[in-house]
């Protein structure tokens, strides 16, 4: 079954050539990695990275518990104060009789250890409440800290590496991928 | 007792060859930037940055310090069903005698009062073909599949490779009609460099290099993909670290026999001269640049070439190396007898 | 002081009289062996049996997806895939597609055109890469990897997400293509090209490559055919079998394209095909971007099923984001069954459903192309040397999380 017609090309040119081309890119290297922490990337607008909800829009539906592929929300119980604020629920517990009844609610939490990022919940929102940042690599450093609580979870994310030089990916037909500084 | 003053001044000197100037403490120099020298060219083809991080100021120089400290405070494991002695001995019995050729190898114009001798190619060729017997024990002593695997191969390329070897170096020795280092390097200075005068034992003496200290494309029995870490699966800790540095200072002898048999030794430098100033360190130098400069050219290779599968190895190394080798001699032959 | 408390014989591994195999374990701890364990018979230097353990990434797929809603297999599947994402989130969504009986509007075809063949790409980048570390050429192996970042880059602007995009759902995709999308891919397309000339002077020539593939693994086209392996394997030993020719899907229709096809069938032939692939798949994306169609990105049925909110944010976003109306929580299709096929960048991807009008499937039934290439190194590996072993599985470009599901 072996093919016996396919003889070996001529070994010299094949091994200058290719000693040829790796001497090329030793003189002129072309690097395509990234010296992170001290460069890290800047994503583009529509990156799908850590987020949070817009507490006035939310209504607490729980489409987004149903959707979420690995159940990474939960909804907590929360009361809408008559002025519009959301407290948490034993705080609503006081009401001076005769006022005007607060509302309960639900509002969403993330639990980061198991959501995948796939922005189903954003896409199933009916009143589209949720506010995205591309904000990727974020680190936790107890276990405690992936489900955090309402009140943590309504603050956007801010970069974790500090002093670092951002830079945006932008393709070069010699390179491949140019790092260029972000402005 | 007048005699006795020069006799420690030699002494000393010896010593000083031996173990320093390019003994023991320049190959374990040598061993390390190139080691650091390998990865980082690697990287440079590969698009990525090689080892940056341990020592970031001077580009990650200082990598293969820390790598060699970490495997000096592993814990060693022997497992329980190898031979303890020949599994302890073997590494470092191994690195021994990759290191003796050194003894017969002169750098310069520089006569040993402990080691003399006027058959020094001779010995020190002879001395490389000692060290894969340890090889060999070292696979078996292990009592791993793996290792035995890759000592078998390593057992069948040693042989198929020493003929070109010896050929290639008796083609040159046709050619000086000498078996000493000095009298070779001074007909080099006298007429053309040994590369020109047999091109092709020059290369059949590389291949062999190649095969022998196991870069790349003959990196057969230390195979990552096929077993698992060739001859060394089974060690650990500093004994681990013997046996990944063993084949550079492997490469640093073959290098430095490359420098002097065909790239002229210490060419520029007069052939003769004394004291050791201007007979061991200048002409030192220079061999070890010619010899830095070869080593790189051969680490290089790992960024070009897969590896050969083994019976492509034995083969080559019996049909196309042999048939190169016995032109090489024969050409040595008409040059010997016709020109000069 | 020396009396041995056992016999060696006990624990050494000594054969006894009369055998000559020695059995190697290429197992999970291995550098060449991937997720799976290989127990290999080796007499000499000759394979005389192997014996494939797989299922050691096996992550229940099939078993999650029957007790989870329709719309939350998409991840799942996703995951499973992971060099070739696209192209199991399409067989899915075909297959589900089919039970819920709707057409995704021409520009969402193409842009899962689009979509599939920049990861086909970057799966055959995969592939090329493996095998380079397999036979021991690192460079070719930081290089497939290397390259792949200009397309994954793309892929990261048009879904927002660089490897388990999530990109299409039941009806069309999620996202329209974002403004300066087209030169940016057309840089990277050309810079692939160059490189390919790269690759060919350091893998695809090189005599050490050619040393070691020639004439390794051949399998000639019956054989091909009798062992049922698929994709670029079943090309290179002479078979024209594609599934975008044969039951094309998406906008494969309407695209010129053709489909290299090799005949010794030997391990350099599969080196090669890969690298013809990603030249006709370039092909492809050019067409695909010079004739997309306008219009919608997701279908009738659906977009009218959205609320006010969520068509403004249709026609008011950048990218033409789609928000899902409210029954893809309870997806319900009417009790029947489907088969959707797609040729995925290791082969053809063979997916089953079937429904009985409750929110979670029935039966979620899939087979992935590296599960059908099992023979490759169970049946074609025996005969040859103990070397040509991580030749032939990188030549056969075998994922094992993607066999195991």
């Amino acid at each position: 079954m072996v093919d016996e017609s396919r003889k070996l090309r001529g070994n010299v040119e094949g091994n200058a050539r290719a000693l040829a081309k790796a001497f090329k890119y030793l003189v002129e290297p072309n690097r395509m990695t990234l010296d992170y922490p001290a460069e890290s990337m800047k994503l583009g607008p529509n990156y799908r990275g850590f987020f949070t909800v817009d507490d006035k829009k939310c209504i607490g539906c729980s489409m987004c518990e149903m959707i979420c592929p690995p159940e990474a929300i939960t909804m907590v119980p929360r009361i809408v104060s008559p002025t519009g604020e959301t407290l948490p629920a034993e705080q609503g517990a006081k009401q001076e009789p005769g006022a005007k009844a607060a509302k309960k609610t639900k509002r969403p939490v993330v639990n980061w250890g198991r959501c995948i990022f796939c922005y189903f919940c954003f896409e199933i929102c009916p009143v589209d409440a949720f506010i995205r940042s591309n904000v990727h690599d974020l680190a936790f450093y107890n276990d405690a800290d992936y489900r955090p609580s309402y009140e943590e979870f309504l603050k956007l994310p801010e970069e974790p590496v500090k002093n670092s030089k951002k830079v945006i990916p932008k393709p070069d037909m010699k390179r491949g991928i140019k790092y260029e500084p972000a402005p | 007792m007048m005699g006795l003053l020069p006799l420690i001044i030699w002494l000393i000197q010896d010593l000083l060859y031996l173990i320093v100037f390019p003994g023991l403490i320049v190959a374990l120099i040598l061993v390390i930037v190139l080691i650091y020298l390998e990865r980082k060219i690697a990287a440079k083809v590969q698009m990525r940055f090689g080892p940056l991080y341990v020592s970031r100021k001077i580009g990650g120089a200082l990598q293969s310090v820390a790598d060699l400290l970490r495997f000096s405070f592993q814990e060693f494991i022997a497992p329980n069903g190898s031979d303890s002695l020949a599994f302890i001995m073997a590494p470092g019995l191994m690195f021994a005698f990759a290191l003796m050729p050194l003894i017969f190898i002169p750098v310069g114009p520089y006569y040993s009062y402990l080691f003399p001798s006027a058959l020094t190619i001779l010995f020190s060729v002879a001395l490389i073909t000692v060290r894969p017997i340890y090889e060999i024990i070292v696979g078996w002593a292990s009592d791993n599949k793996f290792s035995f695997i890759g000592s078998l191969r390593e057992a069948f390329l040693v042989i198929s490779y020493e003929i070109p070897m010896f050929l290639s170096v008796i083609s040159m020795l046709i050619i000086y009609r000498t078996l000493n280092y000095m009298p070779a390097v001074a007909f080099q200075e006298a007429h053309l460099p040994g590369i020109i005068l047999n091109p092709i034992a020059a290369i059949v003496f590389l291949i062999v290099a190649i095969r022998s200290t196991g870069r790349f494309p003959f990196d057969i029995t230390e195979a990552d993909s096929e077993l698992v870490m060739g001859l060394f699966t089974e060690y650990t800790a500093l004994f681990f670290g013997i046996g990944m540095a063993t084949p550079y200072v492997e490469l640093y002898v073959f290098s430095l026999i490359f420098s002097l048999l065909f790239l002229g030794g210490w060419s520029p430098l007069p052939y003769h001269a004394t004291g050791l100033i201007a007979g061991l360190f200048l002409p030192g130098i220079v061999v070890i640049i010619k010899s830095f400069i070869v080593m790189t050219v051969l680490v290089f290779l790992r960024a070009v070439y897969p590896r050969y599968r083994v019976d492509q190895a034995i083969r080559a190394g019996w049909e196309r190396i042999i048939y190169l080798s016995i032109i090489a001699v024969i050409i040595s032959i008409l040059e010997a007898m016709v020109i000069w | 002081m020396s009396e041995r408390l056992y016999d060696i014989s006990e624990v050494a591994n000594i054969q006894p009289e009369g055998e000559r195999e020695i059995e190697l374990q290429v197992g999970p701890a291995h550098p060449g062996s991937g997720h799976m364990r290989l127990k290999v018979w080796v007499d000499g230097d000759i394979i005389t049996k192997v014996d494939a353990d797989i299922g050691f990434v096996h992550r229940t797929s099939e078993w999650l997806s029957e007790r989870r809603q329709y719309i939350k297999a998409i991840p799942i599947v996703e995951r499973i895939m992971l060099p070739d994402t696209v192209h199991a989130n399409l067989a899915y969504v075909l297959a589900l597609e089919k039970l819920l009986k709707i057409e995704p509007p021409p520009r969402a075809n193409y842009l899962r055109t689009l979509a599939a063949e920049l990861n086909r790409i970057t799966s055959h980048l995969y592939g090329i890469g493996i095998f380079g570390i397999f036979l021991g050429s690192s460079t070719v192996y930081m290089w497939a990897f290397g390259d792949r970042e200009p397309f994954i880059d793309l892929m990261e602007m048009l879904t927002g997400a660089r490897i388990t995009n999530s990109y299409i759902i039941p009806g069309g995709v999620r996202w329209d293509m974002p403004k300066g999308f087209r030169e940016r891919a057309e840089t990277t397309l050309q810079y692939m090209e160059k490189r390919l000339e790269d690759y060919n002077d350091i893998w695809a020539k090189n005599p050490v490559v050619e040393a070691r593939t020639v004439n390794v693994g051949v399998v000639d086209k019956n054989r091909a055919i009798k062992l049922g392996v698929v994709g670029p394997n079943l090309r290179a030993s002479g078979v024209d079998y594609d599934t975008r020719k044969a039951s094309p899907y998406a906008a494969y229709k309407d695209i010129d394209f053709d489909v290299p096809k090799m005949d010794h069938g030997d391990a350099y032939d599969r080196l090669l095909i890969r690298i013809e692939e990603i030249r006709q798949s370039i092909r492809i994306i050019r067409q695909v971007l010079k004739d997309m169609p306008d219009g919608k990105i997701i279908a009738d049925s659906i977009y009218s099923q959205l609320n006010p909110v969520m068509k403004k944010v249709y026609e008011t976003d950048g990218w033409h984001r789609v928000m899902f109306p409210a029954f893809f929580n309870q997806i319900r299709p009417p009790p029947s069954e489907s088969v959707a096929r797609v040729e995925a960048g290791r082969g053809e991807i063979f997916f089953y459903l079937k429904s009985n009008g409750d929110k979670y499937p029935y039966r979620f039934r899939w087979v992935t192309p590296s599960f059908r290439n099992l023979p490759f190194l169970t049946d074609v590996a025996v005969g040859y040397r103990l070397a040509d072993l991580p030749a032939i599985y990188g030549s056969v470009d075998y994922f094992p999380p993607e066999a195991d599901r």
